[in-house]
């Protein structure tokens, strides 16, 4: 039992997690049906920013977001704006999956080139603490990830719902041709939308960096899993993304005990073949999904 | 094309073949048929890109070095060697045509092997079909040694399996009371992670030791919570890592984190990386099982980290002395048997090489039928956060005494 009670707290840590990282991803389907490959890309060049961070300066990883999220932001608007715009309409979001891969690898081999393919780690003061609740231990980096990823969906959130930006960014998610026509410049709200998603590959990357290894082809271990969830969660529904987020790590974690780590990570796509057997446009919110 | 051009393209053709038929002349006719002056041709493929880039590079690095040296003291045999080193990036069909034409298009006189059980079994089997002595220093699993290789050795203390062998003498050594009573394994599934902590785990289970979590995972797994917290509710005496690196790292951390203390723990690979004390900040009392070290007492051991670290600007690690170890081998039977040609002299490497044993920077080395070597590996321990040998093939081979339990961490 005390290890149903370890699993559930670790389990909701790490969904807590994947639930940032799976953020952004949603978003720019839902801005600009755009299938973003090169997402955990950036989540990997964020943890390789904030580890190179803490090497030199030997402050705190978090720290490096001071630098990582404006220019992660910048990048993001700038891609859009001079790469994704360009595509054809009809074509975009297959062709967005080329690009989109093209920039993975080159992330990918410019880490290589300049860190080789060893992997890293960041040694912290506070890496191994841990608080204890009710008898489960709970680790004080996941806890800080964990916030982190809390505070950075809530902000998304407020932006999405309280700012005139979230509200003429929702009016492009919903009807583009319709935002055009009450006087939203839709191209630059989009590049905005998307500067925002990748803002939120550089929180990823940080909080990443805290509690894992990292080295230059693990994104490919990532966008697997992120994708099944923004696709559980419904496409371009921030709200669905982190409860499919939530829900999957949670699982994922439970599984482990009876059936062993190998076959655990397989409900990611369990979940995705279900989802699109069952319910295509996705679990939770996903109104968007249907026009595909 | 015009008559002009003509005529000098035929000119230059013809220039050319004469040139060409004039050295094969010469060094068929003024050497002999045992080659003379000529270097001796070394061939190789190794994983130089692609997963396995890494370690062998590595190797690479550890060949050099022994290219070096065996030059610097005057070749073998008295002339000099030559490395033809191929990069197969990785690619198991790539290093049979490697080693297909390096020996039957190039006709070097010996080969080396290349990195992983994945490259070495295929081009071992064409180094045995084409009768060529195979010694190679990076293929522990038990595979290599079950395909019948008639051929081929493997160029360091111990398969695999006898990776922890010290280890499981030293826990049945300690007086009854003392001894871990349970035991938790967490292994890669992979070949050689998974066969280093089954070779202790069998010998355990036989000396009634319990095993109380047992778990696999996959070579691309990243999160070790679910499987730390199942470790350290199970809370064993002992804790059991058969892990590469990123795995190891990730899972003593999680482990650490959940303050699970055991009495001993020893996780292979890891611990001999650089960059595993950077990466964690409590490893004191932390075993692994290590095949090479720097300090280890061997005659030639000194000469060989003296020219790496001049040649390559650090000290070598496990692969490059594999490496390394790989050339002392085959240049022992060279010299002992007089010859290093294809044809009926690899016959007598091989022979030789089965009844013989070579002293190495790793140890004294002999072989079984199957080409697994008879030794066994050293098991290192941090302690005051440097590398000690605690336990070796023979006393002087020791640096410091075992810590046991291991200091929390």
């Amino acid at each position: 039992m005390a290890l149903v009670f370890q699993s559930v707290i670790l389990g909701l840590l790490q969904g807590g997690l994947y639930a940032l990282l799976a953020a952004g991803l949603t978003l720019y389907f839902g801005i600009m049906r755009v299938v973003m490959i090169a997402h955990a890309g950036f989540i990997v060049l964020g943890a390789y920013i904030a580890w190179r961070f803490t090497t030199i300066t030997g402050l705190d990883p978090m720290l490096s977001l001071v630098i990582t999220v404006p220019a992660f932001f910048l990048i993001g608007y700038a891609m859009q704006r001079f790469l994704i715009a360009r595509l054809k309409p009809s074509t975009l979001t297959m062709m967005s999956v080329l690009l989109t891969f093209a920039i993975a690898m080159i992330i990918e081999g410019l880490i290589g080139l300049l860190y080789s393919g060893t992997q890293r780690r960041i040694a912290l003061p506070y890496g191994t603490d841990s608080l204890n609740l009710f008898g489960a231990s709970v680790p004080v980096v996941q806890i800080i990830s964990f916030a982190l990823a809390a505070v950075s969906l809530f902000v998304l959130y407020l932006v999405m719902k309280k700012t005139r930006f979230g509200r003429a960014l929702r009016a492009t998610i919903q009807n583009p041709e319709a935002a055009q026509l009450v006087g939203i410049d839709t191209n630059r709200t989009a590049g905005l939308g998307f500067g925002i998603s990748l803002a939120t590959a550089a929180v990823g990357g940080a909080a990443l960096s805290l509690q894992a290894t990292i080295w230059p082809s693990l994104h490919w271990h990532w966008i697997g899993p992120l994708l099944a969830i923004i696709v559980v969660g419904g496409l371009g529904s921030i709200p669905g993304a982190a409860i499919a987020a939530v829900a999957l790590g949670l699982t994922q974690v439970l599984l482990e005990i009876p059936m062993g780590p190998t076959w655990a990570q397989t409900i990611f796509y369990a979940a995705l073949f279900l989802t699109l057997m069952v319910r295509p446009h996705g679990f939770f919110g996903g109104r968007l999904a249907q026009r595909f | 094309m015009s008559r002009k051009t003509r005529v000098t393209v035929a000119a230059v053709a013809t220039a050319s073949a004469l040139v060409l038929t004039a050295c094969g002349g010469s060094s068929g006719e003024g050497e002999g048929g045992e080659g003379g002056d000529d270097p001796i041709q070394i061939g190789i493929s190794l994983p130089l890109s692609g997963d396995f880039a890494e370690p062998g590079m590595g190797v690479q690095r550890g060949y050099e070095t022994w290219a070096q040296v065996i030059n610097d003291n005057g070749g073998l045999l008295g002339r000099q060697v030559e490395l033809s080193i191929v990069d197969d990036a990785s690619d198991p069909a790539r290093v049979v045509s490697d080693y297909e034409s390096l020996i039957a298009q190039d006709q070097v006189d010996l080969v080396f092997g290349p990195f992983s059980t994945r490259l070495v079994v295929p081009a071992a089997r064409v180094a045995e079909e084409y009768g060529m002595l195979f010694v190679e220093p990076a293929g522990a699993a038990e595979e290599v040694f079950t395909n019948g290789f008639e051929n081929l050795f493997y160029a360091a203390p111990a398969v695999a399996e006898d990776h922890y062998n010290l280890l499981f003498e030293y826990i049945m050594a300690m007086p009854e009371g003392e001894r871990p009573e349970t035991v938790g394994f967490a292994s890669m599934d992979d070949p050689f992670a998974q066969g280093t902590a089954y070779g202790l785990r069998d010998q355990l289970v036989e000396a009634g030791v319990e095993v109380v979590v047992d778990e696999v995972y996959p070579p691309n797994a990243t999160d070790f919570d679910a499987i730390a917290a199942a470790i350290a509710n199970a809370d064993p005496d002992l804790v059991v890592g058969g892990t590469q690196y990123q795995d190891a790292v990730n899972l003593i951390i999680a482990l650490q984190q959940l303050d699970y203390q055991p009495r001993m723990a020893a996780f292979s690979t890891a611990p001999t990386n650089p960059e595993f004390p950077d990466a964690i900040s409590e490893v004191n009392g932390i075993l692994a099982p290590t095949g090479y070290s720097n300090d280890a007492p061997y005659p030639s051991n000194e000469e060989f980290v003296e020219a790496h670290t001049e040649l390559h600007g650090e000290a070598p690690q496990e692969d490059e002395a594999n490496a390394f170890t790989t050339g002392q081998v085959v240049a022992a039977a060279v010299e002992a048997v007089g010859c290093a040609e294809q044809g009926e002299c690899q016959q007598q490497l091989i022979d030789w090489l089965r009844e013989n044993t070579v002293d190495t920077v790793v140890g004294p080395l002999s072989w079984d039928e199957a080409g697994r070597p008879q030794s066994a590996h050293m098991i290192l321990q941090y302690i005051d956060d440097e590398i000690q040998i605690v336990l070796a093939d023979g006393d002087e081979g020791t640096q410091a005494d075992l810590v046991y339990p291991k200091p929390e961490w």
